[in-house]
């Protein structure tokens, strides 16, 4: 376990066509690694905890960026900065809880050149497993965190199947609450998966965080005009304010009248491998009229059903009181 | 007193080469045939190391050669090892280093060495291991134990590694926070301890945990290595330039003559590179070995380990007050983890409570016990900074239970020019803690702001005040100083470039003796073959009193020297002669003189003392050799620092903060703070605004941030990068700091100045743990940092994360 | 992104295993140009780094920080942490700043880098960035300056004349281990006057 810090050899691939890219991962099927913006991939690489052959950097095609106006909603490319999604008038016009999420990302520069598609694709923090130990997720056979005397206070509430990992993403829960829907294409052509089934826990998939086939890309991310200029909340809790992954983060989407909240969307980040829709906190605030008072009582059950470890009790109560600022927030 | 000089901004010569990218640190040096190295480290954290097999990566093209302990001299625990030879004790310990022609291919190289083990049990939690049946860190045990020889009962007291263990209901107890009872390896005491806390009307008891946090220097310690003509030349990053040659010459196996250590900058120190340290070692022997220029980079992760950490304390104390708010006893235990290397600072976290706090008696129980966990050594403010942080609060509970604002306590038992400090209640050489805190208490607004309500909206505000302290210079080394013919003057300083820029502000007394024009003075440093005079470490905040005194003596011994070639010249003695536009003329005839650089001449022909060919005996041989190196090419002022004593000089500071509490994240954010010193004369305004606003960021970043995570289970270090280390960033610590001093100045420095880098973070740490407990109505934590889970959690009552005394966590 | 499509391949092995050596990551001498698979790039390639086209040997998966340090020998640009967790290593990519440690230099082709050596004008005159962090005192060790002076300037090119708060947002993605943040912000803001 000597510390590394430069990647071994490998290959490099720049297609300029996303056709191109498409053949080519069919092509080297597993022994190849795409690149969007890199930031969760050189880490992997220079501590050699993870390896490949050939890196497909999808970086070339300029077909994969922009923000584009569609008949309902707005497109975002895949390979799209997060600096020019927290910064693009027409998502800060409509759909400013992803550009506040995009925002909030790790730091300035990570945002300049991280794009969405990395951000909803990036693997998982747990710490453990980022060192390179034979966990579950990395195809062993034990788990490192989920013991009593294991280092958890980051891991998951809930969703645990022999892995406690959680989904480190600030952009996801947003895309959730946004009904938003990823744009697939692969060999067999173009799927499209609503965000809500994109993302996959240790049950259906320990090895990733995404429902993404061998040799497929994640083209562009669709957003609804559903929930457009509608009322939003996002708030991420940190450590620090700047680089750190969300302890519990939560992205609401509601639609208010008067003092109704007449519909809502509230997913919270950062207690499982995927964003955790709250849908009974929606079932107890759609189409009533709130004081203070009642959001605390509702936001309580936010964290219901919740599986905690030695460390990371603390994440009800905190899922709880964003869910209260959220409604409070109306 | 009115300086020309002194308590002026000036740029230090360094600056512009650090905004353009210029300045070099030991990674920018290159050199014709240099080949990289890399480490093969200890996958576990104790274990016996039973075959290395390296030869499928020395057939690989582009290898060069290997380094193995085999090649090194023999060393003993806990000295921390150049590299492993039986025994490893810690993850990332280096084992090996292998050479080659790129990095790439050096880190290639080490998937290709088998090295072969037998695990050993390791222990991560001192008090894993101080209790009965615990594992040991080291096969002969867990803890230094000082005993006598046998046989002879007058020799001195030797140190060996044994196995000290308590019952375990001890254990249970200290961890109940209640006192236990077991064996103790150090301490001291002072005063009628018993007979105080009898007068006591208040009386506290708490137990307190503090995090081992890495010093995460910026640069990761690079070294470039090259032998020529049996000489080594040392590309180093060291925290000095003078005095880490004579134990990196020792690592070498080499004469301190022939080591030419290079250091034009370093990339962070904190207390980490103050002596020579095991990558130093490897790097320079096994340029040797090959006969080759040898670049060590190591990882941000190696820096990790051997970039060494704090040492964690695990401890209980009881502390008494008097009626009138005197503070007459305090009773401390500490249990130190000092990782595999021992290092121990209890004495100091218990002298910060004698000298700030004053208290009539005092006692310091206290057992170091090695863990399996990286190693430790100084780091800023050692022991006091983390004693300040786990303190104040509890201080403060104390008062409260009198009724007396804790400006006013602190006030009360501050120390002052007569005070006694630590264990000998030795003197100090002036304090004046009491203006500090008045002026602090004015400019933090604490009348008005302590009495403000404590909630706003979803916030707690807390208001907070806590002190810093540590030991602020030296004395005794040597000042080196010469005019050339041509009327420039060099000041030869021996001393480490951290980023202080103290090298370069206590270099300003000699212009400020010799009263000459700073832009006709050089600073000369940063590599030994430059002559430069024995200086102390830059570290310790010791550098401002040290050296301006140091550059005194020297400064007063070429001012003695100009008047002597005058007086020979234009007759009379020397006190007929005083200076002024550099020259040395008759004070009742300003006529009659001669230019510095006609004395630098004359001192040349003179030859002798004048122009270095002699000089004192008191000299380091360091200083020895520099004048030695410039005899004969001007007038030589060389001294060792010979001045008047008195004591410790104190540098202390006070901080006032005010934060607010997130009620729903548990986040804590600090709205204003201020921080007032007593450090004496300010030297350079610029700089100790730098050491007194970076310390607040350090304070805040123990407060609050960073933090030291082992995996009790498999011994795995949790926090190796910086992202996981939580050092603050620039959104985490408020935008503007007010810092200013209570500027006495220090009678025992010619300047008046008196160190102050290390207690600024103690001071802030210290006031923010204070508002903390104030914003949470006095709740007490009892262990840094303070995150925003153990906030959530206690504001919602959930009590099944925190195990007390707990060290590893998150 | 994802390596979804690799089977994750674990190179460093088991913890409780008693070798340190584990299998994988076979060494070769880097790939010639010659040998490289059909449709993979090139190693001798071309990047304008401050102003100059420099044609540099590259291997496909070196970082920008590497080339610059050890092709180019711009060592102003420092590798602290090597991960993107402290900003040493920011360069302008286009104007806008980047972690040179986290990008390929195979990325950069046919853009603009700059690094800290390519602030100064031609006459040598510092850039308002270097000169008013001169003035402020702003550096402490200087580790971490070049990269505080490239987000700097980075920042001005996109907002000259930035308040206090927009000036402590620019500089977020650069950590000082001194925490000498506040005389780096106050860089800024005198530095924003120079410009003005």
């Amino acid at each position: 376990m000597s510390s590394h810090d430069v990647m071994p050899d490998m290959d490099l691939y720049q297609p300029v066509q996303v056709e191109d890219a498409i053949s080519l991962a069919a092509r080297l099927g597993d022994r190849a690694w795409l690149l969007g913006g890199g930031q969760d991939t050189y880490g992997w690489l220079k501590d050699r905890a993870k390896t490949t052959e050939a890196l497909i950097d999808l970086n070339g095609i300029e077909s994969l960026r922009g923000v584009r106006e569609t008949e309902d909603g707005i497109e975002i490319g895949a390979l799209t900065t997060l600096t020019e999604i927290a910064t693009n008038p027409l998502i800060n016009e409509n759909y400013s809880l992803l550009s506040q999420a995009a925002g909030r990302v790790a730091s300035l520069q990570i945002r300049n050149i991280g794009t969405l598609g990395g951000n909803v694709s990036q693997d998982v923090r747990c710490w453990y497993y980022r060192r390179g130990l034979d966990c579950y997720r990395a195809g062993g056979n034990l788990c490192y965190a989920d013991t009593p005397e294991g280092m958890n206070r980051e891991h998951a509430l809930f969703g645990a199947s022999r892995c406690v990992a959680v989904n480190p993403s600030d952009t996801a829960p947003a895309l959730v609450a946004l009904e938003a829907s990823m744009v697939i294409n692969g060999d067999e052509g173009e799927r499209i998966l609503a965000a809500e089934d994109y993302f996959v826990g240790p049950a259906i998939d320990i090895e990733s965080t995404t429902a993404l086939r061998e040799g497929e890309i994640l083209t562009a991310v669709r957003i609804p005009s559903t929930w457009a200029n509608a009322t939003f909340y996002f708030e991420k809790v940190a450590d620090r304010n700047v680089w750190d992954f969300a302890l519990v983060s939560m992205a609401v989407a509601m639609k208010v009248s008067g003092n109704t909240i007449e519909d809502s969307r509230f997913v919270c980040g950062a207690v499982e491998c995927k964003p955790r829709r709250l849908l009974e906190i929606e079932a107890a605030v759609n189409g009533r009229s709130h004081d203070g008072a009642s959001a605390e009582s509702i936001a309580a059950t936010a964290s219901a059903g919740a599986r905690s470890l030695a460390h990371n009790q603390y994440k009800m109560p905190l899922m709880n009181n964003l869910v209260k600022r959220a409604i409070e927030s109306v | 007193m009115t300086f020309m000089h002194i308590g002026k901004d000036f740029v230090p010569p360094d600056v512009e080469g650090k905004v353009t990218g210029d300045a070099k640190y030991a990674e920018d040096f290159r050199r014709e045939g240099m080949v990289f190295a890399r480490l093969l480290t200890s996958p576990m954290p104790s274990a016996r190391i039973v075959s290395i097999d390296a030869s499928a990566a020395l057939r690989m093209d582009g290898v060069v050669g290997i380094i193995t302990a085999d090649d090194l001299p023999p060393s003993a625990p806990p000295a921390n090892p150049m590299l492993a030879s039986e025994y490893v004790t810690y993850i990332g310990q280096p084992i090996l280093a292998i050479a080659a022609i790129s990095e790439h291919i050096a880190e290639n190289a080490l998937a290709q060495i088998n090295v072969q083990f037998e695990r050993r049990d390791f222990v991560v939690d001192p008090l894993d291991s101080l209790v009965e049946g615990g594992p040991d860190a080291y096969p002969e045990g867990n803890a230094m134990v000082l005993t006598a020889p046998e046989g002879d009962e007058n020799t001195a007291l030797v140190g060996r590694i044994q196995p000290v263990k308590w019952k375990a209901e001890e254990i249970a107890k200290f961890r109940r926070g209640e006192e236990p009872d077991g064996d103790f390896t150090a301490g001291w005491e002072y005063g009628e301890l018993e007979a105080e806390f009898a007068q006591c009307d208040v009386i506290v008891e708490e137990s307190f945990v503090t995090a081992g946090t890495p010093h995460q220097c910026m640069e990761p310690r690079t070294s470039m290595v090259y032998w020529e003509n049996g000489k080594c030349y040392f590309h180093a990053s060291t925290q000095s330039q003078s005095s880490v040659n004579n134990g990196l010459a020792a690592m070498l196996g080499i004469d301190p003559a022939d080591l030419c250590v290079i250091n034009e900058n370093t990339g962070g120190g904190f207390g980490s590179k103050g002596t020579s340290y095991p990558t130093m070692g490897i790097s320079g022997n096994l340029s040797r070995l090959l006969n080759r220029p040898v670049q060590l980079r190591i990882t941000r992760e190696e820096e990790f380990y051997i970039g060494i950490g704090r040492p964690g304390m695990q401890g209980w104390i009881k502390t008494g007050l008097k009626a009138d708010g005197t503070v007459a006893a305090v009773d401390l235990i500490i249990v130190s983890d000092g990782g595999p290397t021992g290092q121990n600072s209890a004495s100091s976290s218990a002298g910060h409570i004698s000298v700030l706090f004053q208290p009539a008696a005092m006692r310091l129980r206290n057992i170091p016990i090695f863990t399996n966990t990286a190693p430790r050594g100084a780091q800023r403010g050692p022991g006091q900074n983390e004693m300040a942080a786990v303190l104040a609060p509890i201080m403060d509970k104390a008062a409260n239970q009198l009724g007396m604002d804790r400006v006013e306590f602190r006030r009360l038992n501050a120390p002052n020019s007569d005070s006694g400090i630590y264990e000998a209640q030795g003197p100090v050489t002036s304090a004046f803690m009491a203006q500090a805190i008045d002026k602090g208490a004015t400019m933090f607004d604490w009348q008005n702001k302590v009495n403000t309500p404590r909630r706003r909206g979803n916030k707690l505000v807390g208001i907070g005040v806590g002190q810093g302290y540590h030991g602020a210079g030296g004395y005794g080394y040597d000042g080196l100083v010469r005019i050339h013919p041509d009327g420039k003057i060099e000041i030869h300083s021996g001393v480490g470039n951290l980023g202080t820029y103290s090298y370069a502000s206590t270099s300003r007394t000699v212009a400020e003796v010799l009263q000459c024009d700073w832009d006709n003075c050089q600073i000369t440093h940063a590599r030994t073959d430059r002559h430069l005079p024995h200086s102390s470490v830059q570290g310790g905040s010791n550098t401002i009193f040290t050296h301006s005194r140091a550059n005194y003596a020297a400064a007063m011994d070429a001012l003695t020297k100009l008047k002597e070639i005058a007086a020979g010249e234009f007759g009379g003695s020397v006190d007929d002669y005083s200076i002024g536009d550099e020259r040395v003329f008759r004070t009742d005839d300003s006529t009659t003189g001669m230019t510095y650089a006609e004395a630098a001449q004359k001192a040349i022909e003179l030859g002798g003392r004048y122009s270095g060919a002699e000089f004192p005996d008191d000299i380091n041989p360091i200083t020895q050799r520099a004048v030695a190196g410039i005899a004969g090419t001007g007038l030589v002022g060389v001294a060792k620092d010979n001045l008047e004593r008195k004591g410790t000089p104190p540098g202390q500071i006070v901080g006032f903060v005010e934060i607010e509490i997130d009620v729903d994240t548990g986040k804590i954010e600090v709205m204003d703070y201020v921080a007032v010193a007593d450090c004496g004369t300010i030297m350079h305004p610029q700089g100790f605004s730098q050491q007194m606003n970076g310390g607040g960021v350090w304070g805040i970043g123990m407060a609050a941030y960073e933090r030291h995570v082992y995996d009790p289970q498999n011994g795995l270090p949790a926090n190796v990068g910086l992202y996981q280390s939580k050092l603050p960033s620039m959104l985490d610590v408020p935008a503007n700091m007010a810092t200013a001093a209570a500027d006495i100045p220090d009678p025992f420095n010619p300047m008046g100045g008196r160190g102050i880098g290390e207690p600024s973070q103690g001071c802030a740490v210290a006031a923010m743990t204070s508002a903390i407990a104030d914003a949470l109505d006095g709740h007490l934590f009892n262990r840094v940092p303070v995150t925003p889970d153990m906030v959530v959690n206690h504001l919602a009552g959930n009590t099944v994360n925190s195990v007390p005394l707990k060290l590893n966590t998150f | 992104m994802n390596p979804k499509i690799t089977r994750r391949r674990f190179i460093k092995g088991v913890i409780y295993s008693a070798a340190a050596a584990v299998p994988g990551a076979g060494y070769y001498v880097a790939t010639a140009a010659s040998s490289r698979p059909a449709g993979a790039v090139e190693r001798l390639i071309s990047i304008n780094v401050n102003g100059r086209t420099r044609r540099v040997d590259v291997l496909p998966q070196e970082t920008l920080t590497h080339t610059l340090r050890y092709r180019l020998n711009l060592t102003g640009t420092k590798l602290a942490c090597n991960r993107g967790e402290c900003g040493a290593c920011t360069v302008m990519i286009n104007d806008v700043a980047n972690y040179s440690c986290s990008v390929l230099t195979q990325q950069v082709k046919g853009k603009q880098i700059t690094t800290v050596e390519g602030l100064r004008a031609a006459d040598g005159t510092l850039h308002p960035v270097q000169q008013a962090f001169i003035e402020e005192l702003s550096p402490q060790c200087g580790f971490c300056t070049p990269g505080q002076v490239v987000s700097a300037a980075a920042l001005l090119i996109a907002n000259p004349n930035p308040t206090r708060e927009e000036a402590r947002q620019g500089l977020s993605g650069n950590l000082c281990r001194c925490g000498a943040y506040d005389h780096y912000l106050n860089g800024v803001m005198r530095a924003a006057e120079l410009i003005a």
